[in-house]
């Protein structure tokens, strides 16, 4: 009696798997794409027209890449160009397509304390910052913004080093959060930051538009030839997918409080 | 003439560091009732368990009908169906009379409706008709014993041993124990039971062995009556 | 406080709107636990009762390394077996990684240590007459050691309720062998570390409470079986 009922509802708690059969599609990509709810408009009708079922997995660039090198997805979608082309020159992906790009700005606080407003150029701002020993977020998790943000260091000739400069490890929206709690200045792509713009953080942009600071996506298709198991046919169907009219549509009408978040290249 | 049932030759036992049993020669004669008398420590409960074949001693050679007991899994397994002990303070499984009672059946794989029926007969045998259903957990101390006693009746073994089957229960419960014990060694069981009460073996017809510190003392022959023969060349062991 | 009852609004809301994510984060959630708990129990039980019964020489170290296991991180358990699944790894033929079957891999290897310490600890607590007189009774050591742990079935069951707590309220196996795909390996756990990240904290907290109501309800229908056989 009570062991059967136990027993039923056993069942029924199994019944709650997780068996799909379905034509996968793995795609690694960036928590900030994914975190801009592109995907979530995107897929859907590449999904129809495949009749397959994309999983996307978001992690740091880095990671989305290493995915791609270990085989473990058949697709990346990352907006890094220098480790993109050296995910391609080691032979890990091919046809890899320009998808659609952003840019990157400068936030901070609004009562700006180092005086990054009157700021140049990026280095520049950087400069003002680490002068002034104002406290910086930085995601440090080799993602293209962090990749982006080494760039600008670089550029300055300063090796960010002390209290105020704190490399935390996490994705965009942890990085804003704490800028946000901290009062501090960060990196960030425009995508992340219209989504938190408002009533998440009252941080505001204090340094934009140089070319720079330009964030290209690119989307790789992973090497067949080094990994015989991935669904490369699935793969260069999405890359057609979002490179073509369809996509591009799409990705040119995406907005997220009003505002676009993603620009497209001329002449397709 | 049937073989003895055991012949124990220079066991020595330990519990706990401590040399519990210490017996040069022993015999256990079959289809009759053993009296095992002796005070608390003398190594009453050690002997039974190695009859029971559940305590290896660490010397010594035990023959059970005629065979040698090699101690070994699978023949353990087999002799252990033949031989039943009755602990002191029995545990009793939980769940019903029934349940408990029909462990041994089942153990050895009888059938389903054969199974119901030794259980109805073992509990008549210890006068608790009717108990099946009862939870095992809620028995008087009577009640508990007899019901243990019917679990290791319903195995219809053909040596029963009994620890202390009489101890601290009520004058019925005793009075069935002890006229169920008589008559089964009677319709030749082979009977090992240890007592306090050595005047039992007077009222019964049955051999009474003595111990005292692990050592046997004294066998007592008995034909119910007045004892006959004392048998003495039973003596310690030289180290 | 009002971001709290915020949550709490948020969360009913949730529920009778029948969201569909939702729905799918908690059949993900209960079902990746309950396969992980059954599996961890038929490998749990029997090594509980095994290192109980036996006298070995190294039982004593067995057992503090299996009371050591209980502590294991849930990352580095994690990270243990992507090293194992990914394609790069030994099993990497198998393509698990990133399906409910590694997250089932992973969360059983997490609560087999636990199933097996509590059992373990119910066997020893376990009356020792038990098995001599199951053995005397004519059993065999296999049914012995059936009646054995059928007479310790109330701490058992408490091994597979603590097993269970465990994995359901896991987050890193979850993510790293998941990769937390919506709709396919997303948990309650790990869409509540999506949603944070994103700096949804009352949605998560919302998340947060339909996740407790899930697993007290789990809880406490476990906890009323173990009841109705208690001994």
């Amino acid at each position: 009696m009570k062991s059967r009922y136990a027993i039923g509802l056993l069942a029924l708690l199994l019944a709650c798997s997780l068996v799909a059969a379905q034509d996968r599609l793995r795609m690694s990509t960036t928590t900030s794409t994914e975190n801009t709810g592109l995907l979530n408009v995107l897929l859907p009708p590449f999904e129809r027209e495949c009749r397959c079922k994309v999983d996307v997995i978001a992690v740091g660039t880095g990671k989305a890449l290493k995915l791609g090198e270990a085989g473990d997805v058949d697709v990346v979608l990352v907006h890094a160009r220098s480790l993109e082309d050296r995910f391609v020159a080691n032979g890990f992906g091919v046809n890899r397509r320009d998808v659609m790009y952003n840019d990157f700005v400068i936030l901070g606080p609004a009562s700006d304390p180092a005086h990054v407003k009157g700021a140049k150029t990026a280095a520049d701002a950087l400069q003002r910052i680490a002068g002034a020993q104002a406290v910086f977020i930085s995601r440090g998790d080799e993602s293209g913004t962090h990749v982006k943000e080494k760039e600008i260091w670089a550029a300055t000739g300063i090796n960010p080093v002390g209290r105020w400069y704190r490399s935390i490890g996490q994705g965009m929206g942890e990085a804003i959060m704490m800028a946000t709690e901290e009062r501090a200045y960060t990196l960030s792509d425009r995508g992340t930051y219209n989504a938190f713009a408002g009533p998440k953080t009252d941080l505001v942009i204090l340094f934009e538009g140089e070319k720079g600071l330009f964030n290209p996506y690119g989307v790789i298709a992973v090497n067949p030839k080094k990994f015989p198991h991935v669904r490369y046919d699935l793969a260069m169907k999405f890359v057609d997918f979002i490179t073509g009219p369809t996509g591009q549509a799409i990705i040119g009408q995406y907005q997220v409080a009003g505002k676009p978040v993603f620009f497209l290249y001329q002449a397709r | 003439m049937k073989p003895a049932q055991y012949r124990l030759t220079e066991i020595r036992a330990f519990y706990r560091a401590n040399l519990a049993l210490e017996v040069d020669e022993l015999t256990i004669a079959s289809g009759r009732l053993h009296i095992l008398a002796g005070p608390n420590g003398s190594g009453k409960s050690t002997l039974l368990s190695i009859l029971a074949f559940l305590m290896k001693p660490s010397h010594g050679e035990v023959v059970f009908a005629g065979t040698q007991v090699d101690w070994q899994g699978k023949q353990l397994a087999s002799l252990r169906k033949r031989v039943t002990l009755l602990h002191q303070h029995s545990f009793l499984f939980s769940g019903t009379v029934s349940a408990n009672v029909a462990f041994g059946p089942r153990a050895r794989g009888m059938a389903k409706e054969n199974v119901q029926r030794a259980v109805g007969e073992s509990l008549a045998m210890v006068g608790l008709d009717g108990f099946e259903s009862r939870d095992a957990r809620h028995l008087s101390g009577g009640e508990a014993r007899r019901v243990a006693l019917a679990r290791a009746l319903a195995c219809q073994p053909e040596v029963l041993l009994l620890d202390e089957p009489m101890a601290h229960v009520d004058k019925q419960s005793a009075q069935i124990i002890e006229s169920l014990v008589v008559s089964l060694s009677g319709q030749g069981t082979t009977v090992v039971m240890s007592s306090h009460y050595e005047q039992l073996g007077q009222r019964t017809e049955s051999k009474v062995i003595r111990l005292l510190d692990g050592k046997v003392e004294k066998i007592v022959e008995g034909n119910g009556e007045a004892p006959s023969r004392v048998v003495d060349g039973y003596r310690y062991a030289k180290l | 406080m009002g971001f709290i009852a915020e949550s709490f609004r948020t969360a009913l809301s949730l529920i009778f709107s029948a969201d569909q994510d939702v729905f799918a984060a908690v059949r993900t959630s209960v079902g990746v636990a309950a396969w992980s708990v059954l599996l961890a129990a038929a490998f749990g039980i029997p090594v509980g009762v095994g290192v109980g019964i036996s006298q070995f020489p190294l039982k004593r170290v067995v057992i503090v390394v299996l009371n050591s296991l209980m502590a294991m991180p849930t990352v580095v358990l994690g990270l243990l077996v992507y090293g194992l699944v990914s394609r790069q790894g030994p099993l990497g033929g198998w393509g698990l990684l990133f399906t409910p079957k590694a997250m089932i891999i992973g969360q059983t290897l997490l609560a087999v240590p636990i199933v097996a310490n509590y059992t373990l600890s119910a066997i020893k607590g376990a009356d020792s007459r038990i098995v001599p007189t199951a053995l005397t009774l004519g059993a065999g050591s296999l049914r012995s050691m059936m009646q054995l742990t059928r007479e310790v079935r109330f701490g058992i069951m408490a091994a597979v309720i603590a097993g269970f707590g465990r994995v359901i309220s896991e987050v890193g196996v979850a993510m790293m062998l998941g990769g937390n795909i919506r709709w396919y390996t997303r948990t309650m756990t790990t869409a509540i570390a999506l949603e944070t990240s994103k700096g949804e904290f009352a949605f998560g907290l919302a998340l947060g409470m339909i996740l407790m109501a899930v697993s007290f309800s789990i809880n406490i229908l476990l906890t009323f079986m173990q009841e109705s056989h208690q001994p």
